[in-house]
């Protein structure tokens, strides 16, 4: 009745393992995604080979991807810097819809008085600051009651998505444009309110992906070297050491929360600023940016370097999946292949705190 | 008489509580033997898709197809949470993002949608269906008729299950053994519990019941598959769990009450009631937090029961 | 005489150590059998292996003469071997009833609560061992639920029963009354193994002791012709002895630098632990607070490091008020602490050596700037901690749950005492480490004592309290029930005061 294997604790961690478990995971998952295709009658080097072209394969496809990936750079930062604290904040994808909504009532309100600079910065900081309080409420509610905040980011997840459904369909409210009487959608911003796109090499670089190393720079200094970060780690590592030292518990977890959510925010903000110049409530519904964002988060082991890189591999997958999206290339394949993803990344995990060993069988005893 | 209001709502309470319960219950038994599932939502929803598919092509008198569908659906679920089940209790990850990769992988935009796609579920409406019964022909009795007497067989099973549950849970000695391992997994391997065999039965019959409020949804709430149909109910299972103190009994009035405001909705449109659909469509998940808040507290935690091992993977020869 | 447990040449490793290196220990039926050793001798590893928790590397078991290989506790269950562990295995929201049946491989489908409480009550009757059978865990005082532990193994028919440091938690008088227990037990022809480091009880206690160090077996011998002295040596090697320590400098009591005024408190559970407590410690003082532990001991040291809010009541560092529950306004007037979890309280385990070295200074200007984190400064002042506390540890950086339990706590020690803390509340600073470790955390009380720090050293190790303290308070159910100089305490006075009896003149 014993099994063939047995973990075994490590008792350091190698620093190899931090780039060998997301390229071994990403693997293992691409072999698990070729087994439902093969089960479902498709081929896995084609599907494959054709989300590769038409994901990272010449300019055209890499500007395509870092579009698709720059949400995603967001929403995986948001999830990572409140992940590293233990805070599951799974309310990304809500925090985002705030965010667009926020920047998409500054372009409207002050597009056509203030020169541009002047609009995407009012822009971003609307949509940092209605993400951050959307989260916030979260934050308040665990460290004032302990409610479990992965079930309340999430049900207000929905409580966003039928506040976009108000704002667009259900209403005429500032954000939807007058005219769209029969097929309701949101007011476009004006041209001065678009957020500029940089060429470097023959591809597209959106001005929100470059907003997003910045901001990915900072997180990184944030934790890495400050008094702040440091908190935040020793909370994350014991709650009780941290009551121990004089660390205030309570405001870190709101303020984390906070900032997690301005960073869902600010992509939200990105998205209406750099690419749709409207609130677009069924547009971003269906991305589910938010979602996508804890498996860039997860794949990337939390660093929020690693978040951007991780960011365009998926981004590539999400957009080559839009791209080729038709009857041999259904619906669902990419969302597949995400959890699956996040399947393997997380037991990769278990492979940084153990080792696999053989169980040896105990010398037969000579009664 | 039974169109009053009160009457249409207390039926569609039942009717669209059931599935809640059934999810719930589940997840009863997953935590109780100490492991956290919220892949809850994903399970749903292959339970559903597998379920839409068979009621539509398993051939045979209705019944069958729709017993099939039932059974299948289950299957689907009990596999999805055998995944779970994998990644919890052997590899021992981390519970919460292991769900969450359940229902990413499962979920609307995932694996379920996928099938629905692959199979053309969407594209003919699910016919062979679990309908409403007409119990002793007493439907048409004033006010208990469409309440207790027309709903769904799976109504009338979840009753007998909440019996049949409570006492396994509170009763028998495989209740008392599974409450172990959930509070104290150490305790119960110290006495000759196999921790591991009751993580992974319980997980598996906790994804079964998922499987089953899944196939609910396909069968017998919505006639055509529609990815992302069960919208948030999982979730809403997970934290009626804790509001029913992770007892059978509480939660089923639990879920009758969320069921209630999942129904409002369209039962107060069709009667031209002049409210906001919005505000009504929003009261499910706004009210989940309000409950939360309400148990959450640390004091009431300890006092309701939460298993104490939650969440927290066991390891033997820890040093 | 026949053997009923037999071991040879067990070996079993853990990742980074050998915790059995080949022991050999052979225990005969009926008899009380000691295993004697210091923490980390590798006398509960063993126990492990004999009751089916853990596997043996290498070696046999033999049980009644007949080589046994346990998968499983159950196995061990069934060839009558039970265990009562020093953390009980006990499921706190179940009742005494539900605890005993659980686990009992052929018990009916259907739970029969009263069958099972008639059962209990005959063997509590039999043994002494009185507990209410439907009362639950968590509502019984830790003596009563080691008796449950006992009820539990006597229930499944344990023939060898194992009792892991079992006096750890008792008071004097609740532990001779287990002795008695035991003795009933060896009468009937049970054979009871009994695991501890305490050379008095098991001289107390025992047929034989089998002495244990490193993980190898020293040897075996007949307790009717040893000593305490000659076992000592035997545990660890070289003789010790461990006597009240002299202190050169007296303690100042007429500086008072820690005073409690009416202080009350609550558990995590929200019921009273601490009741009006009144205190004082002056410069350079050592007061013991002795007690059975769960008696309010934790609340009273997070409520002085304000860990933990105050209901009533107030706490006043030489003259300056600390505010209630805030740990930072505790540190900042001079209140150091070593908590009782040492790894998960006073330390962030995962965090490296100098992270952890800084964790209570890290605000400090020398330490940071404009909230930005200097690095440098961090690491030096951890070289230098490193250095003069003599910590062993590869560099600075090795996460502090790699190092042994005694490197661990001098790292807390390291940390506290360089703070130049005017109060200091220590916590069982000695339990679970080796010899050399206790001798060297003992030095340093007394070091920082002669310095002019007033220590609150709270032990249920009344030889450590008796060897250290000036004065001596007792704890029971919250409130301060005994005080006496060191020099007048007798063991037996405090044994009862601990269990709550109340002493005639005194008492408080």
């Amino acid at each position: 009745m014993r099994s063939p294997i047995r973990f075994e604790r490590r008792l350091e961690q190698p620093k190899w393992l931090n780039w060998a478990i997301p390229v071994v995971s990403l693997i293992a998952a691409l072999v698990l995604g070729a087994i439902v295709l093969l089960a479902t009658g498709k081929n896995p080097l084609d599907v494959y080979g054709r989300i590769f072209e038409r994901g990272f394969a010449g300019t055209r496809a890499l500007s395509g991807s870092i579009k698709t990936a720059t949400p995603l750079a967001f929403t995986g930062l948001c999830a990572a810097i409140a992940f590293r604290m233990g805070l599951i904040n799974i309310g990304g994808e809500g925090q985002f819809y705030m965010g667009a909504v926020g920047a998409t009532w500054a372009g409207l309100a002050f597009g056509g008085d203030l020169p541009t600079g002047a609009v995407v910065i009012v822009m971003a900081l609307s949509g940092m600051v209605c993400g951050g309080l959307y989260a916030a409420i979260v934050g308040v509610l665990r460290a004032k009651f302990n409610t479990n905040e992965i079930i309340t980011s999430l049900m207000m997840n929905y409580l966003a998505a039928i506040f976009l459904n108000y704002l667009i369909y259900n209403s005429t409210s500032y954000w939807r444009d007058p005219e769209s009487r029969n097929f309701p959608a949101g007011k476009p911003i004006s041209d001065r309110a678009d957020w500029n796109f940089y060429e470097i090499g023959g591809i597209k670089i959106p001005l929100a992906f470059l907003i997003a190393i910045l901001a990915a720079a900072a997180i990184w200094v944030l934790y890495k070297r400050t008094r702040f970060g440091f908190e935040v780690g020793v909370i994350a590592d014991s709650p009780k050491a941290a009551r121990y030292a004089g660390i205030r518990t309570t405001s870190t977890i709101v303020i984390v929360l906070a900032l997690s959510g301005a960073l869902a925010g600010l992509g939200g903000a990105a998205d209406v600023g750099n690419f749709r110049g409207l609130l677009d409530s069924k547009g971003l519904q269906m991305s589910g940016y938010g979602y996508t964002g804890i498996v860039v988060a997860a794949l990337a082991r939390l660093n929020p370097i690693s978040t951007l890189v991780v960011a365009v591999l998926i981004g590539g997958l999400t957009n080559a999946g839009f791209a080729l999206q038709g009857p041999d290339f259904p619906s669902g394949l990419v969302g597949t292949l995400q959890g699956l993803i996040l399947f393997t990344a997380v037991a990769g995990e278990v492979l940084v705190k153990y080792r696999i060993r053989r169980n040896r069988r105990i010398a037969a005893v000579a009664a | 008489m039974n169109s009053n209001i009160f009457v249409i709502i207390a039926s569609s309470a039942i009717f669209y509580g059931t599935p809640l319960f059934f999810a719930a219950l589940g997840g009863i038994f997953t935590e109780r033997s100490g492991v956290l599932n919220l892949g809850v939502e994903g399970t749903m929803l292959l339970g559903g898709v597998t379920g839409a598919w068979a009621s539509q092509h398993v051939p045979g008198s209705a019944w069958f197809t729709v017993l099939a569908a039932i059974i299948i659906g289950m299957a689907a679920g009990a596999l999805t949470s055998t995944l779970l089940a994998f990644l919890c209790v052997t590899l021992r990850t981390n519970q919460t993002v292991a769900g969450l990769a359940i229902t990413i992988f499962a979920g609307g935009v995932g694996l379920s949608s996928y099938f629905a796609n692959v199979w053309k579920v969407a594209e003919a409406p699910v016919d062979r269906q679990v309908r409403r019964l007409d119990v002793l022909g007493w439907a048409d009795v004033p006010v208990l008729g469409p309440i207790l007497f027309n709903q769904t067989i799976l109504t009338y099973l979840s009753w007998v299950m909440v019996v049949l549950a409570s006492i396994y849970l509170f009763r028998t000695r495989f209740g008392l053994q599974l409450r172990a391992v959930g509070e104290s997994p150490q305790t119960a391997d110290a006495m000759g519990i196999n921790v591991v065999k009751y993580r992974y039965l319980h997980t598996i019959l906790g994804g079964a019941l998922a499987g089953l409020g899944g196939v609910y949804y396909s069968l017998a709430i919505v006639p055509t598959w529609v990815d992302g149909m069960t919208k948030g109910a999982g979730w809403i299972a997970i934290a009626l769990v804790i509001f029913g103190f992770w007892r059978p009994s509480i939660t089923l009035i639990g879920a009758y009450l969320f069921g209630a405001l999942q129904s409002l909705s369209s039962t107060l449109k069709a009667r031209n009631v002049q409210i906001s659909g919005d505000v009504l469509d929003a009261l499910p998940f706004f009210m989940t937090i309000v409950v939360l808040v309400l148990v959450s507290t640390r004091f009431a935690h300890r006092r309701l029961g939460a298993p104490a091992a939650l969440g927290v993977p066991y390891e033997r020869e820890e040093r | 005489m026949k053997s009923a447990v037999r071991m040879t040449g067990i070996v079993k490793r853990f990742p980074g150590v050998v915790a059995n290196d080949g022991v050999d220990v052979d225990i005969r039926a009926g008899e009380v059998h000691a295993l004697l050793g210091e923490n980390g001798a590798g006398k509960s590893t063993l126990s492990n292996i004999l009751t089916g928790l853990y596997r043996p590397d290498d070696g046999t078991v033999e049980i009644d003469g007949h080589p046994m290989q346990f998968s499983s506790p159950r196995d061990a269950l069934e060839a009558g071997i039970g265990m009562v562990h020093q953390h009980f295995r006990l499921v706190s929201t179940f009742t005494v009833a539900e605890n005993v049946v659980l686990g009992e491989p052929d018990s009916p489908f259907m739970m029969d609560a009263a069958r099972v409480a008639q059962q209990v009550k005959e063997l509590s009757d039999r043994y002494g061992l009185a507990v209410d059978p439907s009362a639950r865990i968590w509502q019984l005082s830790v003596g009563e639920q080691q008796r449950v532990e006992i009820i539990k193994v006597l229930y499944r028919g344990a023939k060898v029963l194992i009792l892991d440091e079992p006096t750890a938690v008792l008071t004097p008088i609740e532990a001779d009354a287990l002795f008695k227990t035991l003795r009933a037990m060896v009468a009937e022809g049970r054979t009871v193994i009994f695991i501890s480091h305490k050379l008095d009880e098991v001289i107390k206690v025992s047929d034989r002791v089998t002495v244990l160090r490193g993980g190898k077996t020293v040897g075996t011998v007949e307790t009717a012709s040893t000593n305490t002295r000659e076992l000592a040596s035997l545990m660890v090697g070289r003789s010790v002895e461990f006597n009240r320590i002299v202190r050169s400098n007296p303690a100042d009591v007429a500086h008072t630098v820690l005073t409690l005024d009416g202080v009350s408190a609550r558990d995590d559970r929200g019921r009273e632990a601490l009741h009006d407590i009144s205190l004082m410690v002056g410069r350079g003082e050592i007061v013991g607070v002795a007690g059975v532990a769960g008696n309010g001991q934790r609340e009273l040291a997070e409520v002085i490091s304000g860990m933990r809010p105050l209901s009533t009541g107030r706490i006043d560092v030489a003259g300056e008020s600390v505010q209630s529950g805030r740990a930072r306004s505790a540190i900042a007037k001079g209140i150091a602490h070593i908590p009782e979890d040492r790894l998960h309280t006073g330390l962030a385990s995962s965090h490296s050596v100098e992270d952890n070295l800084a964790l209570k200074n890290y605000r400090s200007s020398s330490l940071s700037k404009f909230r930005v984190l200097r690095r440098k400064a961090i690491r030096a002042q951890a070289a230098d901690l490193v250095r003069s506390y003599d910590v062993k540890t590869p560099d600075t950086v090795t996460p502090v749950r790699l190092l042994s339990g005694g490197n661990v706590q001098k790292v807390l020690l390291a940390r506290e005492f360089s703070s130049l803390p005017k109060v200091l509340i220590a916590a069982s600073p000695t339990r679970g480490l080796d010899v050399g470790a206790i001798e060297t955390v003992r030095a340093r009380l007394v070091e920082a004592a002669e310095r002019g720090v007033g220590i609150l050293l709270i032990s249920e190790d009344l030889d450590e309290i008796m060897s250290l303290a000036d004065r001596i308070v007792v704890m029971y159910e919250g409130r301060l029930v005994d005080e006496v100089a060191a020099e007048a305490a007798d063991r037996e006075r405090l044994g009862l005061t601990m269990g709550g009896s109340t002493v005639s003149g005194g008492a408080r």
